[in-house]
This record gives C-alpha cells, structure tokens and sequence, in this order.
C-alpha cells in the first residue's frame, strides 16, 4: 500500500533576485513500512524534499500525498529529523526529547516513561539533566533522533542524522536504526551521502540528479538483515549507486 | 569550585578598595590644595558627616524607598507595554516597519525633555513622574521585543512545528525561550533608561526621593549631601545592573550555551 507519494515536487529559490530550481520535478512512491534512502550530490535539493514532504516548506509545483491526502502543514505522522540538530538550548536533554509530547497534552508521568525508554536505547540516560552545549556532536545526533522517535510517526524523515557522528557510533546506529525499523515498521525517508550507510539502511535507494534534481535511478536492495558494514556483499550495490552518483557529482564541481 | 569563586570575588573585593583609596586620596590632596573654595568642594570627610546625617534621620532610606518603588513600577509597565507593542509589530508587519523607525527616533529623545509635557498633560506627581519613567524605558523593551523575535534561528521554529507546536504553544514553548538570550540584553538597557530618567525626574519635579534629595542639596548649597546622594546613586544603578541583571544576563547565556 502506498503511504507517501511524492508527485512532480518543483521548488524555487531567491538567490539575489535570480530565481534558482533546487527541485526539478520529484517523482517517488514509497510503500508503507518502507525504509528508503536518497542519495545525491551536496545542494541538490534534499534536504529541501524533506523539508516539504514534512509540511514546513511548500513546494512551487506538485503535491505530495500522504495516506493519499495531500499535505499542507506539519504534522504528528511525519517527523523530520534535522541535518542540524535543532535542539533546544534552553531545555535539558531529558526536555528536549519530550518536548512533542508535552505539546501533544500527555501528562508528566507518562511522559518520562516513554523519555525513558529512548533515552536509554540511545544511551543517553546519563545525560538526562545535561543541556546540550555540554553533549559532543554525536550525543547531540541522538537526542535529535530520540526527540523524533517518542512521537511515534508513521513516517520518520531523517536528513544526514549520522553525518556528524564519529565511525563507532555510527555502525551501532545503523544496526540500531534496522532493529528500530523492523520492530515498529515505520515508513522512513533516510538521506545520506553515504553510499555504505544507503546500502545498510534502504530497501530502496533513490539516487538524485544534480539541479535542479530529480530521481535519477531507484536501486532496490534486496538483501537480508540486520546489515553490517562490514558486509562485503553489499559493495555490489554500492558500486552501482556509485556508477549514477558519480557524474552527477562531477558535474557539481 | 565555590572555594574558587570565592577567592574570586575576595580579588575582586581588594582591587576595589585599591580603587576607592586612591580615589578617595586624590580628592582629599585636591582638598588639602584648596584649588576650590570648600563649599564647593567639601572633603571626604564631609561628606561622610552629610551621609551620616541623612541617614541617621532616615532621608535616605526613604527616598531610595520611594525612587525605587516608582522605579519597579513604572518599569514593569514598561516591560508590559514594550512587550505587547514589540509582538504586535512582529503580528503586523507594516504597523512593525513604521513603528521600528519610530521607535528608534524615540530610543535616542533625552529622557528630560519629557518632563515639561509630562508635567503639562498629567500634573507635577506621582503619575507624571512616572509617565516620564515609561515614555524613556518603553521604546528600548519594543524594539528589543521585535529585534529578537525577528532575530531567533529559523531552525526552532522549524523544529517545534515539526513537532507539533502550533499557535500559542509555539509562542511559548519555542518563540520566547528562543528570544530570551536577546530579550534581556533589551530589558538591561531599558532599565538603565529607566533609571536615568527616575532621577532626572525627581530633581525637576518631586517634592521626596533620591532626585529631590539631591535637588534639596543643591538648593541649600550643601555639596556634601549633593555628592552624598549622587554616590548612592551611583552605588544602586551598580547593584542592580551587576548583582541582578548583568548576573541574570550571565546566566541565561551560559543555559542557552552561548559564550
Ligand atoms: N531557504 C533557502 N533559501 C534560498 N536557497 C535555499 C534555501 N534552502 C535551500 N536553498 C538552496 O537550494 C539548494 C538545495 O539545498 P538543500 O536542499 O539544502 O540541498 P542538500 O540537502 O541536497 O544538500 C541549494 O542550492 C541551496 O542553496
Ligand atoms: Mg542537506
């Protein structure tokens, strides 16, 4: 069953007074309970697709269809996970993760029973009370997925969320992310610009095109999991995202 | 840690009293000198006796009570009004374009200059001390309010939306803590308006306070009581702005990690 479709999205940019298409028409039909990862040169636009599958951004042409409405706003279903963090100085780690869920009117004592329960499966319980200037880069990361993750969406958007973090801590995430996936089945958009990391993760890996970008190629990667990185089967696969990667990224430079 | 911090503070407390010795060991040299004659300028001493007696007689307390009490007043109105303007304009964006050069123009108006309105349109009182307390504050809480709001990162704004936060809740749990850093700085500012507007209020039109305090010296050419109240005066704006705002300021810095 579809649950996000994704159709014709254009977007335009202001740059100085010229108009610059970051989105040249996106086209991309993802199943429930699927878990796909784009992929693409840096500035294409993906994090801008992201932006507007979750309702904070609208697109200049298109729609995108969720449950087969069409989105217009944010929303509790679909929760972004920032390339930047966006966390909240001004809370502790402990507030931040609960931060939707005291918007979403759920009392105190339910609250830090569900903070818990990601608090500890992202390691972060000894953190709880720390704000977050104090945490490193990667404890940050996590926190940002944990603050996603007690809201429970059906869809998870999640832009470059390991980028940041150091080699060790990424590979536990990418094992803890499909045992996440497989256990509550969520839908999840997952973009990264590493090639090993979409192979780990995605059913389905949609390469982008430079701007103004579209989806190049759908590679589906048919393989058993939980995935390690050191999996050498999965180069097979890589090589072939490679292969559409990489003019695009030369054309970039 | 607290054993650093006070070892701290006892440095600070030496250099401080380094600092008035000397001050206190010029003036005095430049008594001794007799370059003016000594009702104009009185000795350390002097004034001392001047402190002592309006303070033995309860003057003082009582006209730090009263410029202090119109001073709180008269400055949570200023918060309260600054801030109510400061969000409409941030609501609407053309009443915000004029009102932020208005403001501006006001922001730099000297706070004395309001006083013969005041005085004409609400009365030598209470009241019109106050208004002139207010028309010299406000202007700095509005155009903080709307500079800071228009200041916050757009990512947490993105961010407590995309967790559902709409309307009031996005005020207040993401727009106001978001723009506390900067509001502060405007309400340290609007203080300092404040104060400096109270005092020159009170010289031209109290009957009691610190600025009638120091009216009356001058009135009965007593310089030691002239100087004994500016140094109180002095000594609070110091407090006030170090002990409780400068600190609150550090604080919410160092919450919000900002260095
Ligand atoms: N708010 C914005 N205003 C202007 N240009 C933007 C904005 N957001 C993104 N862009 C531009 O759109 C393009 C795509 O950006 P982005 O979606 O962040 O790319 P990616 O995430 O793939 O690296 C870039 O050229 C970027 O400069
Ligand atoms: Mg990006």
């Amino acid at each position: 069953m579809t649950k996000l479709e994704a159709k014709n999205i254009e977007k335009y940019f202001d740059h100085d007074g010229q108009k610059l298409q970051a989105l040249g028409g996106i086209d991309l039909k993802v199943n429930d309970g699927d878990f796909v990862c784009l992929v693409g040169p840096s500035g294409c636009g993906k994090s801008t697709f992201l932006r507007i599958v979750a309702g904070l951004d609208r697109p200049d042409n298109g729609e995108v269809l969720l449950d087969g409405k069409p989105v217009i706003e944010t929303g509790p279903d679909r929760i972004l996970v920032f390339q930047e963090g966006a966390l909240f100085p001004w809370l502790k780690v402990i507030d931040n993760v609960e931060f939707g869920l005291k918007i979403a009117g759920i009392p105190k004592s339910e609250r830090s029973e569900i903070s818990k329960r990601y608090l500890d499966m992202m390691q972060l319980t000894r953190f709880a009370e720390s704000y977050t200037y104090q945490l490193s880069t990667g404890m940050k990361q996590r926190v940002a997925i944990a603050r996603a993750l007690v809201l429970d969406p059906d869809v998870l958007l999640m832009d470059e969320p390991f980028a940041a973090l150091d080699a060790q801590t990424r590979d536990l995430l990418l094992v803890e992310m499909q045992l996440i996936w497989e256990r509550t089945k969520k839908t999840i958009l997952f973009v990264t610009h590493n090639v090993a990391e979409a192979t780990m993760l995605g059913n389905r890996v949609a390469v982008f095109t430079n701007r103004p970008s579209t989806i190049k190629k759908e590679i589906v990667i048919d393989y058993r999991r939980p995935r390690i990185s050191e999996d050498e089967n999965l180069s097979k696969y890589q090589q072939q995202i490679l292969a559409e990667l990489r003019p695009e990224v030369k054309a970039n430079v | 840690m607290k054993i650093k911090k006070l070892f701290l503070n006892l440095d600070d407390v030496a250099n401080a009293a380094l600092f008035l010795a000397v001050f206190i060991g010029i003036w005095q040299l430049v008594f001794v000198l007799g370059i003016w004659p000594k009702i104009s300028l009185p000795s350390p001493a002097t004034v001392a006796e001047s402190f002592a007696n309006i303070i033995s007689n309860y003057t003082l307390f009582k006209g730090i009570g009263i410029t202090l009490g119109r001073l709180v007043v008269g400055f949570f109105i200023s918060i309260a009004l600054g801030a109510a303007i400061g969000f409409a304009m941030i609501k609407f964006k053309g009443f915000g374009k004029t009102m932020s050069s208005f403001s501006a123009g006001l922001l730099s108006f000297p706070s004395i200059a309001w006083v013969p309105f005041s005085i004409l349109l609400i009365g030598f009182n209470d009241a019109g001390i106050l208004f002139v307390v207010i028309m010299s504050s406000v202007f700095s809480i509005t155009i903080s309010t709307y500079s800071s709001i228009r200041n916050i990162p757009p990512i947490y704004i993105d961010a407590a939306k995309n967790m559902g936060a709409k309307g009031l809740s996005l005020f207040l749990h993401a727009t106001i803590p978001a723009a506390t850093p900067s509001l502060i700085i405007g309400i340290r500012q609007g203080w300092s308006f404040a104060w400096h507007a109270i005092i020159g209020a009170e010289i031209l039109m109290s009957i009691v306070g610190l600025g009638h305090i120091l009216s009356v010296g001058r009135e009965f050419q007593d310089m030691g009581q002239v100087i004994a109240s500016m140094i109180t005066i002095f000594t609070i704006g110091l407090l006030v702005d170090r002990l409780l705002l400068f600190k609150l300021e550090e604080k919410v810095r160092s919450r919000w990690g900002i260095e």
